[in-house]
């Protein structure tokens, strides 16, 4: 133990949460694999359990190096993943591969493993708008100078998310105006954009919902109707979710004993909450709630220590994200939300998901160790 | 930087503030989903996890006219194991696994002890409920496996589960397969199995059953919800051992003369019950099965049996009499472009002969001339005639497929100038071997035209629920006059006709046979001529009495030799026979039995009760002499022309005299002083162990001797 702490830097606190989550992951997977397994391996649920733990090892392993590298090295970076991103995800929309008739994926070559693009967008116009948003606070205010160039990346990258996965793309603008917002644009500007952007979504809600379009426009517009109906057409997903969480009491069936698994579409992916609260009962939904807080809050803390904006805005962004992601799948499986597609951060099974996540907190890591190199200098000086 | 920093922390902080909120929200959205709609919601698990699910019930079974099973349902079972029942201990387990597999091992003789007691050892650590043991196991193996060790604790404590399945047997195989039919799904339903399905079927149960992973279906708790009802039994008319006769006889010749398929039909009389009914179809590699009911279903010109109807239909219009003499010419005559022949024309034909020779030698030419002279000016009159025998209606029996008869009307399109002359000896018309029996049988039974019936009872257990009553088809085809002549004629074809080779010394048979031409296009290439022919004979036996009815019909014989007589012939014999050696009603008695009248014409009569006795002396009209005004029971006295009856004295705790009494008032007396009551022998009273008059206590035996 010692011997890894040596090697370990950074928050403890966010090495410990993410720590925790993954073995919640490892146990609700593997106890609502099985729908999967029986459909695809014939009943082999080790198979899962396995390639599972071996995509979290590989995200921790990202983690480390990623907490490893100087933050200020992301700035660079950030760039020119952003530059790779668009093209990769205009590539997507042109050629993916579909999966539940989303163009989400694209299939890297080689090693054919299925990867989704709009991840790397997401972390990649995080880490570009904290380089813009710190590069440009002498004349943040400015409209010219600040928020339109702020504003182009931002509105291209969703644009080009949107048609394959409006969830993402409209969670990913969400977080960036709040970023903006901590990064002090100009309140008025956000606010007339917000205007613009809900007479946008009305305007394009009523195409949707009057258009006989097959494919994605045909789920969003079921997705939308069911949840505004409710209770007369009742959403299949909506119900069973509901039955999980009603049926797991305060301490839950108890680990491997859900029966909604069988019923629950993606009982391991978007439904994950459902199952939590299922087998470890109102006890365990509320402590998945409280670590992501957590993780939020040392987020803001590791913001608040470092020296630079573009440190703090970093840390901020990234574990804002990442909550605000993983509070929107347990709003959907609550039934607070409409069905969206949004893994849990770190608990839903999906090789990209966990590896991005697993790079957001070593980049957030990156920052508290070197704040607390930082802060170790100081006091060698302050002391010497 | 300072107010930079602060300007973003309060902005932070903000933004925290919201995505707690937010995080509350879910909490308290998922508690609301608890609270609030929990109940509703845990209620529908019910209806995602456990569904009801029919257990089939047990089909009803198929007997012969004597109590055979010719179709039953036999159960099988799947066995399976709750290896993790609460009530099998470590203990228990342990102890007895090793004894359980080796007699599974025993049982099956599938896998070796071994296999066995490692398969349900690892069901148990595996923490299985529903632990595959065997599928298909018969009674027989789930009565033994009642008995194993772990599974003999009983239903709840031994962990034994079973769910039956029924199998559909038929126990005479080949023997009327497609008269008793088969009905599966998605194939349209064949035979009596179709026809009373329904009947047979009976109501599916109903069991609560739970999904568990894999998508199997566990039953949940031990009872059904709904037992099954079982289907009702049908006792069919089909007698076994007749239907084996039919059947091998048919076979025998069908073989002899390599025909294509044939089938023979044999019905009661009176109630048109369907005594046997065998059809056999060859196979591509000579061999013969039940493939289709020909007797049933085949529709063709029938030829020469057809020519009683046409007979008939001149005799009722007066057209002809059995002694009016017809020139039968040179044994082939033209009619338009097309010429008939008589089965002798190369030795000369029949010349002049009487129309009862004519049905006798089976003349074409002969029949055709009595129908063309007599209907020529109105042919109509000949086909209403035929109408009003019922010989245009599909009988509307039970069973599916039923050939329709066709008669030509003079307005069809293919009516012709021969039409007539055709249809006189069976061409132009249509009829099934069932239907030209039909006919048959109901000049047999005096003109009264009766269904086939195939089914005489429906019973549940050992109760009747149904007689199927006979159905009277056409009250009289034609007059007594007319089936007088007939008859004799039909005999005379035995007698000295063309069937001959039938006639014998134990009993007479009155029939007709025919042959004939078919065209070839229904049996493929294998048969090279342009037609091929179609062997029948119909008729009935004892010719005096008739009892039953039988038709044969050959199709396609290959080989040179095709007449009715001939190929149709000898099958009819054959079941005749068996028929007449069975039937004890047929034979002559040996000695005339003589009347032995009793010596007074007033019956005698027990004593007993003298409501019940008075009542039965009026009914019969028989004068009594009361001498007991008012007592309940009475002593008989037969007289030479009346009953005198006398009180008998029943005092209450004494033991009344019964001697005299049937055994149901001696009993009623007797119980109603409290006496036990033991019996031995059958009829009236002869004496009993107790003395009448002693004091009667509560629960003293008395024994009654019967004679």
């Amino acid at each position: 133990m010692q011997y890894i702490l040596k090697y370990i830097k950074g928050d403890r606190v966010i090495w410990g949460v993410s720590t925790l989550l993954a073995i919640f992951s490892i146990l609700v997977v593997y106890s609502s694999i099985v729908t999967l397994a029986y459909k695809y391996q014939g009943g082999n649920t080790e198979f899962y359990l396995l390639k599972h733990s071996i995509i979290l090892l590989i995200g921790f392993g990202l983690m480390y190096f990623a907490h490893k590298l100087n933050y200020r090295y992301y700035s660079r970076m950030s760039q020119l993943a952003l530059f790779l991103a668009v093209p990769l995800l205009l590539l997507t929309l042109l050629t993916g591969a579909s999966i539940n008739d989303a163009s989400r994926w694209l299939v890297i070559p080689v090693i054919n493993q299925t990867f989704q693009t709009s991840d790397l967008a997401k972390l990649a116009l995080i880490m570009f708008l904290a380089r813009m948003l710190s590069k440009r606070q002498d004349h943040i205010k400015d409209f010219n100078g600040a928020f339109v160039p702020i504003m182009i990346p931002v509105l291209l990258v969703c644009a080009l998310i949107l048609p394959a996965n409006f969830s993402t793309a409209a969670m990913l603008f969400v977080t960036c105006l709040v970023l903006m917002f901590i990064g002090r644009i100009n309140l008025a500007y956000i606010i007339s954009l917000v205007s613009i952007g809900v007479v946008g979504l009305a305007i394009f809600i009523a195409i949707v919902m009057n258009s006989n379009v097959d494919s994605r426009v045909g789920t969003w517009k079921a997705r939308i109707e069911n949840f505004m109906d409710g209770g007369s057409q009742v959403n299949y997903q909506a119900e069973q979710s509901k039955i999980a969480i009603a049926t797991g009491g305060v301490v839950g069936k108890g680990p491997g004993r859900s029966t909604q698994r069988n019923f629950l579409p993606q009982a391991y992916s978007d439904f994950i909450f459902a199952t939590v609260i299922e087998e470890y009962g109102m006890i365990g939904g509320i402590f998945i709630v409280l670590l992501y807080l957590i993780l939020f809050y040392r987020g803001i803390l590791i913001a608040r220590n470092a020296p630079r904006t573009f440190g703090s805005l970093l840390a901020v962004g990234l574990s804002f994200s990442l909550v605000f992601q993983a509070l929107i799948n347990m709003a959907v499986a609550v039934n607070l939300f409409p069905v969206t597609g949004q893994p849990l951060p770190m608990v839903s099974m999906g090789g990209t998901s966990i590896w991005f996540t697993c790079l957001a907190i070593g980049i957030i890591l990156s920052v508290s160790r070197h704040n607390e190199e930082e802060e170790t200098t100081q006091n060698k000086f302050s002391n010497g | 930087m300072n107010e930079v920093k602060k300007d973003i922390a309060w902005r932070v902080y903000l933004t925290y503030f919201a995505v707690c909120l937010f995080g509350l929200a879910i909490i308290v959205k998922a508690a609301t989903i608890q609270l609030i709609e929990g109940p509703e919601l845990r209620e529908k698990v019910q209806s995602y996890t456990l569904k009801e699910k029919n257990i089939e019930a047990v089909r009803g079974n198929i007997y012969a006219t004597d109590g055979s099973l010719l179709a039953t349902s036999v159960p099988i079972y799947e066995v399976r194991f709750d290896p993790n029942s609460d009530a099998i201990t470590d203990e228990i387990f342990y102890d007895e696994v090793d004894s359980l597999a080796f007699k599974l091992s025993e049982l099956f003789q599938d896998k070796p002890m071994v296999a066995y007691r490692r398969s349900l050892v690892n069901a148990r650590k595996e923490g299985q409920r529903y632990h595959l043991i065997k599928r298909k196991v018969k009674y027989t193996e789930l009565k033994a496996l009642k008995t194993f060790p772990i599974f003999r604790r009983g239903k709840y404590k031994g962990g034994l589960i079973y769910i039956q399945q029924n199998k559909r047997q038929r126990p005479f195989k080949v023997l009327a397969a497609r008269t008793i039919g088969y009905e599966r799904e998605g194939v349209s339903p064949v035979g009596l199995e179709g026809a009373y399905s329904e009947v047979l079927k009976g109501v599916d149960g109903k069991r609560m059953m739970q999904k568990i992973s894999g998508g199997v279906w566990m039953p949940v708790g031990d009872d059904n919800e709904i037992e099954p009802e079982d289907g009702r039994d049908i006792y069919t008319t089909i007698d076994v051992n007749l239907q084996d006769v039919a059947e091998s006889a048919l076979l025998k010749q069908l073989q002899t003369h390599k025909a294509d398929h044939g089938c023979v039909v044999l019905m009661e009389v009176k109630t048109g019950a369907i005594k046997a009914i065998a059809n056999l179809k060859r196979n591509q590699d000579g061999s013969y099965y039940e493939g289709y009911n020909y007797a049933i279903g085949e529709s063709t010109e029938p030829g020469s049996t057809f020519k009683l109807a046409a007979l008939i239909t001149a005799l009722e219009d007066g057209f002809v009499d059995m002694e009016d003499m017809v020139d039968c010419g040179d044994g082939s005559k033209q009619y338009y472009d097309r010429t008939m022949f008589d089965s002798n024309h190369e030795d000369g034909g029949w010349g002049k002969i009487t129309v009862q020779r004519i049905f006798e030698v089976s003349s074409n030419i002969g029949m055709a001339e009595i129908i063309q002279r007599s209907y020529a000016q109105e042919p109509q009159k000949f086909i209403d005639g035929l109408d009003e025998m019922g010989l245009r209606k599909p009988l509307g029996i039970e069973i599916a497929g039923e050939g329709k008869p066709y008669i030509k009307n003079t307005s069809d399109d293919s009516w012709s100038g021969i039409s007539l002359a055709w249809m006189a000896h069976g061409y132009e018309v249509k009829q099934t071997p069932l239907q030209i029996l039909t006919f048959y049988n109901a000049v047999a039974n005096n003109g009264r035209m009766v269904k086939p019936k195939f089914v005489e009872r429906i019973t549940k257990g050992r109760k009747t629920v149904e007689e199927i009553e006979t159905e009277v088809l056409v009250e009289e085809v034609c007059s007594q006059k007319t089936i007088d002549k007939v008859k004799l004629a039909l005999e005379g074809v035995v007698e000295n006709g063309t069937a001959s080779n039938l006639r014998n010394a134990d009993y007479k048979i009155a029939g007709k046979t025919g042959t004939a031409q078919i065209a070839n296009r229904n049996y493929g290439y294998s048969y090279q001529s342009r037609v091929s022919h179609q062997a029948s004979f119909v008729g009935y036996f004892p010719a005096d009495d008739p009892q039953y009815s039988c038709i044969v019909v050959v199709n396609a014989p290959s080989q040179n030799v095709y007449y009715g007589n001939l190929v149709a012939g000898p099958i009819f014999k054959e079941v005749a026979d068996k028929v007449y050696a069975n039937s004890l009603e047929m034979h002559d008695p040996l000695q005339k039995q003589e009347n032995y009248l009793a010596s007074s014409p007033i019956p005698y009569s027990k004593h007993g009760n003298k409501y019940s006795i008075e009542k039965i002396f009026s009914e019969l009209n028989i004068p009594v002499k009361s001498k007991a005004a008012d007592a309940d029971w009475i002593v008989t006295q037969t007289g030479d022309s009346s009953v005198t009856i006398a009180p008998r004295e029943v005092q209450d705790k004494l033991v009344p005299n019964v001697v005299g009494m049937g055994l149901r008032d001696a009993v009623y007396l007797l119980e109603n002083q409290g006496l036990q009551v033991a019996v031995e022998g059958r009829g009236m009273v002869k004496t009993q162990s107790i003395m009448p008059g002693r004091v009667a206590k509560r629960g003293m035996k008395i024994k009654l001797e019967l004679s």
